[in-house]
């Protein structure tokens, strides 16, 4: 069972660099062909000061800061059992190659559905950038119990 | 009257979805989970080939945004992943839209596999950015 106790547990704030090559990699692996993002150029010519980063980008940002998996482990939670139920970003201001972004993720929520089969575990993300926040994120997490149970057994 | 400049419907197939796709995204993301990556983890966890990360389905949700309107213009995004793709699958992926408030233009998601179920619903909130 997952201990319900860690809601409200905060990691402490680390700033994690974009870096153009990890967004182009990013780019190359969801098919992504608008050259705005890696090329300097063509951001500037789209009126950008550098280039943006994709809208999901950040998530890969918040792995680097304090990852989902690692959070599992604080959790006490095994892996297999897991699945991403739930994800959503709000954008405030671009984030763009070079920017040197601020983390800090929240466990909001945990909660257990279906008798306990299920627990869902929320967690807020918030990215700041000049001390100005720019995005937040929550994602829920579902953990299929059984399946870890079956697998300890 | 002024026409709306958002479609009513858009739409982008992305895959099929390879094995280099899913290392490439886990490498990208971070995300190492091996359920994406190893046939035998996958089957462990009850799937019969790799699961599709979910994120990487939400970040071909954000090209279908992003394809139609531009970079910069996806100013929220929410997903409920309500079935995984898995490895070969090519996902579809449409928007309707459903509102605007204001400036911006409210689609509602949806990504299925093609040939296969429902993967997940979804909203977006657009705002193209002006060239004037």
């Amino acid at each position: 069972m997952t201990d319900h106790s860690r809601i409200g547990f905060t990691t402490a704030p680390t700033v994690v660099d974009v870096d153009a090559w990890r967004v182009k990699l990013f780019c190359q692996a969801t098919g992504e062909t608008d050259a705005v993002y890696w090329n300097a150029e063509a951001a500037h010519a789209a009126g950008g000061r550098a280039c943006p980063v994709p809208p999901t980008f950040l998530k890969a940002i918040e792995g680097e800061h304090f990852s989902s998996a690692q959070l599992m482990k604080l959790l006490d939670v095994p892996l297999r059992g897991v699945l991403h139920a739930e994800q959503a970003f709000e954008h405030f201001a671009p984030v763009h190659v070079g920017d040197r972004v601020e983390v800090s993720r929240t466990v909001t929520d945990i909660h257990d559905k279906k008798a306990g089969a299920f627990t869902f575990i929320v967690v807020d993300t918030h990215y700041r950038v000049g001390g100005k926040p720019v995005a937040t994120s929550r994602q829920t997490i579902l953990v299929r119990n059984a399946v870890n149970a079956a697998q300890a057994a | 009257m002024t026409p709306t400049p958002y479609p009513a419907q858009i739409e982008l197939a992305c895959g099929p979805v390879t094995s280099l796709d899913l290392a490439l995204f886990a490498a990208a993301s971070g995300d190492h989970n091996l359920l994406h990556l190893d046939p035998e983890a996958a089957l462990a966890a009850g799937f019969d080939r790799p699961v599709v990360h979910g994120m990487l389905t939400m970040a071909y949700t954000a090209r279908l945004c992003s394809s139609h309107f531009g970079a910069g213009s996806v100013r929220a995004l929410q997903t409920r992943f309500t079935g995984v793709a898995r490895l070969g699958d090519t996902v579809r992926l449409e928007g309707r839209l459903a509102r605007m408030e204001g400036t911006q233009a409210v689609y509602e998601l949806s990504a299925k596999a093609e040939g296969g179920g429902e993967l997940m619903a979804g909203t977006a909130r657009i705002e193209r950015w002006s060239t004037a």
